[in-house]
């Protein structure tokens, strides 16, 4: 046959396509690398940044006075009766020493709002506990009411100062009324402001509205043509009305879809309720009262609450009172210790994970025992004794088909037979621990099958040799040698079991459970929740400050399965043992 | 409970005598002389032990899982059968109650109602157009189904407090009343009752209320308890005893103790690994016999129930009042779970198979160090963990993208924030397993395409992928029936919309979801709607197992191929 | 290197025929894999259109040494080549050399027959699709049919050339990826024990193959048999602990070996 030395002109040609393509290939490989990387990073990050605003809780410390009567209403100290003592009208006195001037029922809601009244029982137990307090006053600190911690830390609310451009004059009107007025536009900043954010509002909504009219150009079916032609209108009306509040010689007044402006003057702080066309005087009516003379005022503030009231929780009242406490020096922030000294509640701010935290080790130390003892010896009797028959092998293969069934499946079966069939208590550790034990188990078997697997044969044939017994020989030579495998194997199984939620869910875990489960036996048949199902719980809570404490939960959640597995890998490295 | 714990401790204290009792006797033979012992002395001890302690713990523990469930039922048939005047009493007047009868035939025309707007919605769709306004009625007919639903219950405690304050307040007479409150409530009503009777009986928790009705069931239940536990003990103790006795009795020179507690100690290792096959036995039955209570419920159309168009499962009233009316058409969900399971291969089966190429082929050893141990983090997070991540981080920026793309329906709780999620969940399932197969790829087979003058990727791709396709496939399938039975995730990022669509921007449901939303309601357990859970939980185990099976048949095919 | 401080192992050279073009042409060859040596200073010349044969005690290196003109080691993480081999004058270890053009101009057959898992067709066509060595379909069917002609495989599966290549016989495979390696039409053919799985029967046909190639053909095959080497080599080499002991005329090595290890290996005293 003829040699071409074509040959090599032939490969030659193409091969920088090829190389091409294999750089394409090799991109692609460490692009998709990459692409988990990059998703691991942003949901550690994504939680972690998440998180942050619940690592910290700004507290509120009161005098409160215990007046003998109200606090031991039968005057014999008892327990009984200091257990019937009005704790919380105590805690409401002291709050509103603070404010003498909020007299109306509706303002001592909202002022009383800036507390949970659960945290009366915390001062009840105080006082249980040291009879002495009572007749004397104490010094009683709290965690604030979550809106009023979100504003402090500045999470929710948007606001700005500034100081007020030009004297103002205050004049006092009926009840707690004002009137500012000025000689120069002083509110025009403001009114521009608002009028901007108007004008931006209205566009948008003018800009819906013509989408809307485009696809009902488009829109043939009678009833999409109907919901394009009600959108549209809405939208068209809705920005008509802005652009009439944008009219120039209109005053301006303060509803709860613009932002609120209050004016800080000589320690008073003055809410205004309107501002008028000329943007010289505004009225309004005092939120904190301060004695103010006839004189114009030059040193004020204009404080505008840019987040609008209808998008937040907090009132612009309490936000005034809540930046006079600050300015007053009680109220703090710390590290929020109530994370994790609390069970849950449905007051984010008194919410911690103890609960879950105890649950879950009820519940784990369930599975483990159940898990662990059940899964090694199935694995020696599969690996070490067992005939290699149909039944066994129907045993291995019932037990990889077990591996990947889904685990609410689990959660099934723990509802429908232990709860249903035998009686056990719904939403206990004991049941969740049966049920996650089960999931775990062919994870623990296969497990220990590949480390009793890795002890060389010869190690078995010694031990027969020298005239021990089958059982002897994998007790006292095999298993030794097999269990770090074991150990990792079952470790891994149970971080695998303190992550899940699904089956727990099925049996009843989900309910709302503000004490801690005792860490005892009566523990474990007591109705109780685990930190997944925990956090799970929170993730659907509606208030915004739970979303901070569920990604704090994660964390910890998180720390907990990383111990685990560091241990695993450390038991690994430790006594791993190549033959 | 001293009493329980008092016969525990005596039973541990009969086996460490009968252990102690068999070395002894071993021991005692060796050193007269006689025949050599066939065993180690330790094993006749063990022998001994077992005897004494096997039986009575068996009995023990029967005692305790099953013991006070069967102390209740006993003392509370007996207060039952007290009531059975009052409860007489109590049909007699429901029957010829004016009210009930009314509302019976009122709740009879809304259900026809409600069957009516389903039948017309199914039709609407079939000949399509909008069924928007009979949905609208269904609605309505549904609310009207819960309100006389409420209005009977509440109609027949009014019946029911009536007839209870006929009887007596002597101690018969509440006991009576005590047995009629527990015969007339529902389900987890009785067992909240019986948690109560037995917290006053025997301190066992805090009891949640405490009246004269349960103080009667608990001192119903003190006497029958008694006897139990006493009898239990008596019998357990002489059970060890005569174990004892019996065990001791066979401990000779020739008798071959070894064997026995070996064979005992592989029976033991035996029933361990039979608990598996008892898990799918116990999965396989309670599924399929609650779905059969399921399906004779909607009077077996199964085929409504796989292929129907509407799921909406309604606040079912009692089954024994009137018919259910919610409508179990199963086809969204499956189609929800179709598409999601779509949308999180399509993201895992990519990322995860290229991570493995790129592991096993070209990665240098740091870089696999580093690497691999990262996608096994990713799979060892929750999966709360990643139900949160999509709900709150992916959700909002994808329906805020899909905003600024200028698609206005856009929401949070979409199929393809939940299916991106999920998928990235099962990118190291696959890539871990397809790393096993294509390892496992003879290296013979590389050398044969690099000796012809293959890249490397060519290589990969010519040779070790085609070759390593069996395990892919299985790596895959394996991989989608991870994604069919995921729950947490689709739960709290893929909504609860039962919508029939293609569209990955809508929020869909799942059949996961379904069964959570189901069970996690206030529901008894009869109920039609926690039924559906069980046969939505059938569908889910066949589907996966069937799954499973397939994937496990391939891989281990492509291992006998290469091995 | 500290080595280098070494005398060079000392080779018994037997001058070649004379008329050969050499072919390869290896000097100073050292192969490491991590730490240890696997092929120390290797030097020798061979000659085109003729069959040289490797042989020596299992270990010694013969593969390595073949893996070096094909450049097979870099896929190897730990190995190191260092020294010279050069074909038709070229150095293969140089940097500029592409090892995907080497190879499609230096073939190899495996120990193990390792067919692709493709049909006949496509494992004998896989060399020029992957070159663009054939411009029409019709082309690639004559290149297959002449390669597997050329292996002798031609008459037994000219019927099920679409039928996966897994599924012929232990010999059949071998020569089928003999096939595949002369498709491509190259300069060199590497075989590194190309018969130790066959039967004798096998063993014998592929035998008459290697001596119908050496008429187009640079062969160099490892073997164990040394009745084989004596049959189908005109040349032979015996390597031993990693260097080349004795190289000459197959004839002259077997019938008068002049070191004490070769005359020890071919007369079995050990290996
Ligand atoms: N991939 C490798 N990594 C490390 N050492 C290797 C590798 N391949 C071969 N070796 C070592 O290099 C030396 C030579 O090996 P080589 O495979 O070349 O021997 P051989 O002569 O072909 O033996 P055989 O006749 O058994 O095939 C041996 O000591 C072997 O252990
Ligand atoms: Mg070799």
């Amino acid at each position: 046959m003829n040699r071409p030395a074509s040959i090599r002109t032939a490969v030659e040609a193409r091969l920088a396509r090829r190389h091409r393509a294999e750089r394409r290939f090799q991109f692609y490989g460490a692009a998709a690398i990459c692409l988990a990387v990059a998703f691991l990073a942003l949901l550690i990050g994504s939680i972690l940044i998440q998180s942050v605003p619940a690592m910290t809780t700004w507290r509120m410390t009161l005098q409160v006075e215990l007046d003998r009567a109200a606090i031991d209403p039968r005057g014999d100290m008892s327990e009984a009766s200091l257990r019937r003592g009005g704790y919380n009208a105590a805690i409401q006195q002291a709050l509103r020493d603070q404010f003498p001037d909020v007299e109306d029922r509706a303002e001592l809601r909202e002022l009383f709002g800036l507390y949970s009244s659960v945290n009366a029982a915390r001062l009840l137990n105080r006082v249980v506990q040291d009879p002495s307090l009572v007749g004397g006053t104490v010094s009683f600190t709290f965690p604030i009411d979550d809106d009023a911690d979100l504003y402090l830390k500045g999470v929710s609310v948007r606001e700005s100062r500034a100081p007020g451009p030009a004297p103002v004059r205050i004049q006092a009107g009926e009840g707690r009324a004002v009137t500012l007025s000025a000689e120069a536009r002083v509110f025009d900043a403001f009114v521009d402001d608002v009028r901007e954010a108007a004008r931006e509002r209205a566009r948008i909504l003018e800009q819906r509205a013509e989408r809307a009219e485009a696809a009902l150009a488009d829109a043939i079916d009678r009833d999409i043509r109907a919901i394009y032609e009600a959108e549209a209108r809405r939208a068209r009306a809705q920005a008509e009305r802005l652009r009439d509040r944008l009219d120039e010689g209109a005053p301006v007044v303060i509803g709860p879809q613009i932002p609120s402006l209050l004016v800080q003057v000589d320690g008073a702080v003055i809410r205004v309720s309107d501002v008028s066309a000329d943007r010289r005087s505004a009225r309004g009516e005092m939120v904190i009262s301060a004695p103010l003379g006839e004189a114009a005022h030059s040193d004020w503030t204009l404080w505008t609450i840019e987040t609008p009231q209808a998008g937040r929780l907090i009132s612009d009242r309490q936000i005034a009172w809540v930046d006079a406490l600050r300015e007053r020096g009680m109220t703090r922030s710390g590290f929020n210790t109530e994370l994790f000294t609390y069970a849950d509640s449905r007051e984010p701010e008194l919410a911690g994970v103890l609960g879950a935290l105890i649950g879950s080790v009820l519940t784990m130390f369930v599975t483990m025992l159940l898990a662990v003892p059940i899964g090694v010896g199935a694995a020696i009797y599969l690996e070490e004794f067992a005939p290699k028959n149909r039944i066994t092998q129907l045993i291995e293969v019932n037990i990889n088909n077990l591996a990947a069934v889904p685990s609410i499946v689990f959660g099934l079966l723990g509802l429908a037979v232990f709860i249903n069939t035998f009686g056990l208590p719904r939403s206990a550790p004991l049941v969740g621990g049966i049920v996650l034990a089960l999931m775990t188990l062919p994870t623990v078997i296969i497990s220990s099958r590949a480390a009793l697997k890795a002890v060389p044969p010869s190690i078995r044939e010694a031990a027969l040799g020298v005239g021990a017994s089958k059982t002897q020989a994998v007790f006292h030579h095999v298993l030794p040698l097999a269990a770090p495998g074991i150990l990792t194997g079952s470790i891994i199984g149970l971080a695998q079991a303190l992550g899940e939620t699904a089956p727990l869910l099925m049996i009843g875990m989900v309910a709302f459970i503000a004490d801690a489960p005792s860490l005892g036996l009566a523990g474990f048949t007591e109705p109780s929740t685990v930190m997944p199902v925990q956090i799970f719980l929170w993730s659907s809570a509606a208030e915004r400050a739970f979303e901070a404490r569920t990604a704090a939960a994660i964390l910890v959640l998180l720390t907990l399965m990383v111990s685990l597995n560091a241990a695993a890998i450390y038991l690994r490295r430790r006594f791993e043992r190549r033959w | 409970m001293q009493i329980s714990v008092l016969v525990a401790l005596t039973l541990l204290v009969l086996i460490a005598f009968g252990f102690l009792t068999g070395r002894r006797r071993a021991l005692s033979v060796r050193a007269q002389g006689g025949p050599r012992l066939h065993s180690l002395p330790n094993y006749y001890g063990y022998y001994i032990a077992l005897w004494t302690g096997g039986p009575a713990l068996v009995l023990l523990a029967a005692y305790g899982a099953f013991g006070s469930g069967l102390v209740n039922t006993l003392a509370m048939s007996q207060l039952e059968r007290e009531a059975a005047p009052l409860i007489a009493e109590f049909e007699r007047q429901l029957d010829a109650d004016a009210q009930i009868i009314a509302l019976l035939e009122e709740a009879a025309e809304a259900d026809a109602d409600a069957m009516e707007a389903r039948e017309a919605i199914t039709r609407a769709r079939d000949s399509g157009l909008d069924p928007q306004a009979f949905q609208g009625a269904l609605a309505g007919h549904t609310t009207r189904l819960t309100e006389i639903g409420a209005r009977l219950d509440q109609r027949r405690g009014e019946i029911a407090r009536s007839v209870a304050a006929r009887a007596p307040s002597s101690d018969a007479g509440i006991r009576a009343r005590s047995g009629f409150e527990f015969w007339n409530s529902p389900r987890e009503r009785r067992e909240l009752f019986l948690a109560d009777a037995r917290a006053i009986a025997f301190g066992e928790g805090l009891a949640s209320r405490n009246t004269p009705e349960l103080r009667a069931a608990a001192l119903a239940m003190r006497p029958v308890e008694d006897i139990f536990r006493w009898s239990v003990a008596a019998l357990v103790l002489s059970m060890a005893v005569g174990g004892l006795a019996w065990g001791r009795s066979r401990v000779k020179a020739s008798f071959r103790a070894r064997n026995r507690v070996e064979a005992a100690i592989s029976g033991l290792l035996m029933f361990a690994s039979i608990i598996a096959i008892l898990t799918t036995l116990g999965i396989v039955f309670s599924l399929l016999f609650e779905s059969l209570r399921f399906f004779a419920s909607i009077g077996w159309r199964v085929g409504d129930f796989l292929f129907g168009l509407q799921w909406s499962p309604q606040i079912a009233i009692r089954a024994d009042q009137i018919g259910q009316s919610g409508a179990f058409g199963a086809a969204p969900l499956f189609a929800g779970t179709a598409l999601i399971t779509v949308i999180a291969m399509s993201v895992a089966v990519p990322v995860g198979l290229f991570s493995a190429i790129y592991m096993s082929e070209y990665a240098s050893k740091r870089v696999r160090a580093v690497a691999k141990p990262i996608l096994e983090v990713l799979a060892g997070v929750p999966t709360v963990v990643y139900g949160f991540f999509a709900l709150l981080t992916v959700g909002p920026f994808l329906r805020d993208f899909a905003l600024f793309l200028g698609y206005e329906d856009a929401v949070t709780q979409s199929a393809l924030s939940a299916g991106l999620v999920m998928g990235v969940m099962i990118i190291p399932f696959v890539s871990s397993l397809s790393d096993d197969v294509i390892n496992a790829v003879p290296q013979s087979l590389r050398d044969g395409a690099y000796a012809m003058g293959a890249t490397k990727s060519e290589t990969i791709r010519h040779v070790v992928l085609p070759a390593a396709l069996p395990g892919i496939v299985g790596a895959v399938l394996l991989g989608v029936s991870r994604a069919i039975g995921e729950t947490m995730i689709v739960v709290m990022a893929a909504g609860q919309g039962a919508n029939l669509t293609a569209n990955p921007l809508e929020s869909v449901t799942t059949i996961t979801v379904q069964i959570v939303t189901l069970l996690t309601g206030d529901q008894e357990f009869d109920s039609s709607k926690t039924l559906a859970a069980f046969a939505l939980g059938l569908v889910l185990f066949v589907l996966t197992l069937m799954l499973n099976i397939i994937a496990l048949r391939v891989v281990q095919r492509f291992r006998e191929r290469y091995e | 290197m500290a080595y280098d401080a070494q005398p060079a192992p000392a080779t018994v050279y037997h001058p070649a025929p004379a008329g050969m073009n050499i072919k390869v042409a290896a000097s100073d060859l050292s192969v490491r894999y991590g730490g240890a040596l696997a092929l120390d200073r290797v030097a020798m010349d061979i000659p085109d259109r003729s069959v040289t044969a490797c042989i020596g005690p299992s270990g010694c290196g013969k593969s390595t040494f073949l893996r070096c003109i094909n450049r097979m080691n870099d896929t190897i993480e730990t190995a190191r080549v260092s020294g010279s081999i050069r074909i038709d004058g070229e150095e293969v270890n140089d940097r500029s050399i592409d090892p995907v053009l080497l190879r499609a101009r230096v073939g190899m057959v495996f120990q193990k027959p390792n067919p692709f898992p493709k049909s006949i067709y496509e494992n004998v066509a896989y060399g020029p699709r992957i070159h663009g060595l054939a411009a029409s379909k019709d082309e690639l069917d004559a290149i297959v049919e002449t390669s597997l002609t050329k292996a002798g495989l031609w008459k037994e599966v000219a019927d099920r050339l679409h039928q996966p290549g897994t599924s012929l016989s232990g010999g059949q495979q071998q020569r089928l990826v003999i096939a595949r390696a002369i498709a491509v039409n190259p300069e060199v053919i590497l075989m590194d024990e190309p018969c130790s799985a066959l039967d004798p029967i096998a063993t014998a046909r592929i035998e008459e193959l290697i001596d119908e190639l050496r008429e187009n053909y640079a062969l160099i095959i490892v073997t164990h048999s040394m009745a084989q080497a004596a049959r189908v080599s005109q040349m032979t080499a015996f390597f031993h602990l990693g260097a080349l002991v004795e190289y000459g005329p197959t004839e002259e090595i077997f019938t008068n070996p002049r070191d004490q290890r070769t005359q020890d290996y071919i007369t079995g005293r050990f290996g």
